[in-house]
């Protein structure tokens, strides 16, 4: 049992955290004085409402385990850019994960009883807090709530060693909406020296379905697919040496002069037919099967439609490394960690590099970590330590840190706003106090 | 007659609305090695460089990448399937309503602080687009060249000073301990506003860098031949037949 308050007004005892990202949900129920929280509290979800048209059906967030035929399946988002701008969806979807009949064992609650511990990317424009503090109470009458941004939590994480929350903290979240950069002292933010990078998952996923649009099939209504695809086969070259060396080998040369495509390199992507199968998979490329598509070589096997990748594999995700390459006027992720030391004092700077923990979902893409790491090795003065670390699980772990944080009652009771403080004293008292302006 | 404009430093072959340009296609080995594009660049100040765009291609680069970064598609509306809860309050009937998209709210946060801004502000709480002092952003940890890290066989040359005391990685690391942190300084960055969304995205890259790589708009080879028409950059006939029948002009 937790201990009891001293505070005159007592908050539930348990607490839905919600890590609201674009992509996916993550969220769980957590207990007061949970010990022993693992990824396994957390439940992903997708962010989104899907329509087919094929199947005339509407899918709402975690209905989507049930489409088996993602075929010019389009979607509403509530959350673009990482803030929630649409209530209308972002309501139907809590509705329907949380609070309806509709809702996943473990997570549906009453929000009347409990807490609500809501994560949001840095630099949120004040007027959509306001929106979002507004719903939270007025709207499902949480009773008690706050809302942080969700990097800073990660400094709940028990360490190696020290105390909690952890003194330095360098987080990089690269995510489905963008790429943000934020120094964490004591679990507080350090605010003015966040920076951002436009690149994330979704840009890259977008820039996929442009190029295989453009050279092979008409994919543009395909956005699940070519997800799926970029997941499965996407690389980050090594340095920037090695990537003008696959581009070398894979490159069709020019006419009358024309090279054999390196078969260890490009590979040839079978499509889902939504009839035989859901998913589809890669397999090296076979140069044969590209001639029969074309019509040069008659067709032997099965009739599959193939998507030939060659350096669409490592030059979409290169742009977290370099956004010039598309025009984006912004340095990459490296330049841009280094621009965000630069912004610290000399002393929490080294801090800051010898805790660099790593989140997000394209961390996940083949070797992005070592590019990051041998980059920033590279740009760090060399007598300074560097600790690098991906989180083990890089997408439920800022939701992690953030149910360690609200599973401490005395940490989770300092911050919190009950609904009664809110009817009295509005949301722009509220806004101001979740900034810091007002304590 | 078609247009032909010779670009400065390119090869013979030209073809109508076409013309060959130095493949800048950015090879960082080289550029460390022979950096005579910044020679070339120092000695033809007056020159139109090949790597400046005009503002039609910049628009058009702009309009591109906000389809790239586009969360909704604006022409598809999805309906919410089944009942939902009424709104309670006037407030929350407002903001369910809300059908803009991120751009429009992003658009009145900078034109909010644009007025607050020319009002003299009694108090510093209001969130600075940019921080006031942009401190060291080009200091000389942020080599102008970026990293080769597998080139990079020897390590970066630390400061001499610390050079007698490499064999003592721990005693190294010790001497280079920056001074103490100052509270009244970490105070200040700890309770200072949050930028704007626009204010907190990165700087480009550092001027003294390499130039930016240019690809082919149809395969994604290295782009050696630049379209007079947009601008966009191919890598050799086939694919600037292929570039004519498919993007040439599209994002103009
Ligand atoms: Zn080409
Ligand atoms: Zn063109």
């Amino acid at each position: 049992m937790a201990p009891r308050s001293k505070k005159a007004t007592t908050v539930p005892s348990q607490t839905l955290v919600i890590d609201n990202g674009a992509y996916t949900l993550k969220a769980g129920l957590v207990p007061s004085a949970a010990s022993d929280l693992s990824y396994d509290n957390c439940s992903m979800i997708p962010n989104c409402i899907a329509r087919s048209t094929r199947d005339k059906r509407t899918y709402v967030a975690s209905e989507l385990a049930d489409c088996k035929d993602f075929g010019e399946l389009a979607f509403r988002r509530p959350v673009e850019k990482g803030f929630i701008i649409n209530w209308e969806a972002q309501k139907a979807i809590w509705e329907h994960e949380f609070m309806d009949s509709s809702a996943g064992a473990g997570l549906r609650c009453d929000p009347k009883d409990t807490n609500l511990l809501l994560t949001e990317k840095p630099n949120c424009p004040k007027e959509l807090q306001k929106n979002c503090d507004e719903i939270v109470f007025e709207q499902f009458e949480f009773a008690a709530y706050y809302r942080c941004v969700g990097g800073a939590l990660n400094a709940y994480h028990p360490p190696s060693l020290g105390s909690l929350p952890q003194e330095c903290l360098l987080l990089i979240d690269t995510s489905y909406s963008d790429t943000t950069i934020m120094p964490v002292y004591n679990g507080q933010l350090i605010h003015p020296a966040v920076r951002r990078l436009t690149v994330g998952g979704k840009l890259l996923t977008n820039y996929l379905k442009e190029l295989s649009s453009l050279r092979h099939y008409n994919m543009l209504e395909e956005t699940y697919l070519l997800n799926e695809i970029k997941e499965a086969v996407s690389f980050v070259a090594p340095s920037s040496q090695h990537f003008s060396k696959d581009l070398e080998r894979t490159w069709k040369g020019r006419l009358g002069d024309k090279r054999e495509l390196d078969s260890s390199i490009v590979l040839d992507y079978v499509l889902p037919d939504y009839e035989q199968s859901v998913h589809g998979y890669a397999r090296p490329h076979d140069p044969a099967k590209s001639r029969m598509r074309r019509g040069l070589q008659p067709l032997q096997g099965p009739r599959e439609d193939l998507l030939p990748l060659g350096n669409e594999r490592f030059a979409v995700p290169e742009l977290l490394f370099n956004p010039t390459d598309i025009g984006i006027h912004e340095v990459g992720l490296p330049g841009a960690v280094m621009e965000v030391l630069n912004g610290l004092p000399e002393a929490l700077k080294v801090g800051m590099l010898a805790n660099v923990v790593v989140v997000g979902g394209n961390t996940l893409i083949a070797g992005f970590m070592d590019r990051l790491e041998a980059e920033l090795r590279s740009l760090v003065p060399a007598n300074y330590l560097l600790n690098m670390v991906r989180a083990d699980d890089p997408i439920k772990h800022t939701w992690l840190g953030a149910a360690r944080f609200a599973s401490q009652p005395e940490v989770i009771k300092e911050v919190l706003v009950t609904k009664a403080e809110y009817d009295e004293r509005g949301s722009t008292w509220l806004g101001k106090k979740f900034a810091g302006e007002s304590r | 007659m078609p247009h032909v404009e010779v670009l400065p430093n390119s090869a013979a072959s030209v073809a109508p609305g076409w013309t060959y340009v130095v493949d800048t296609g950015y090879d960082p080995s080289k550029v460390a090695i022979n950096p005579k594009n910044k020679k070339r660049a120092a000695a033809n100040p007056n020159q139109r460089g090949e790597n400046e765009l005009s503002s039609r291609q910049q628009t058009a680069i702009a309009r591109r990448i906000a389809e790239l970064n586009r969360d909704n598609d604006p022409k598809q509306s999805i309906p919410i399937p089944g009942k939902t809860s009424i709104p309670k309050t006037q407030n929350a009937r407002r903001i369910i309503q809300y059908q803009r998209q991120i751009k429009h709210w992003l658009d009145d946060e900078e034109a909010q602080l644009a007025q607050v801004q020319q009002v003299p502000q009694p108090s510093a709480r209001s969130a600075p687009s940019r921080p006031v002092a942009q401190p060291l952003r080009r200091s000389s940890i942020m080599a102008p060249v970026p990293p080769t890290p597998s080139e990079a066989t020897p390590a970066p040359p630390a400061p001499s000073s610390h050079m007698d005391l490499e064999d003592d990685p721990l005693l190294a690391i010790d001497s280079s301990m920056p001074p103490p942190i100052n509270q009244a300084e970490l105070d200040a960055l700890l309770s200072a506003s949050p930028l704007s969304y626009a204010a907190s995205h990165v700087a480009p890259p550092p001027t003294g860098g390499p130039p930016p790589r240019h690809f082919c708009d149809n395969c994604g080879y290295w782009g050696k031949i630049k379209c007079l028409k947009c601008g966009a950059r191919v890598c050799g006939m086939e694919c600037k037949d292929a570039h004519e029948a498919t993007r040439c002009l599209k994002w103009a």
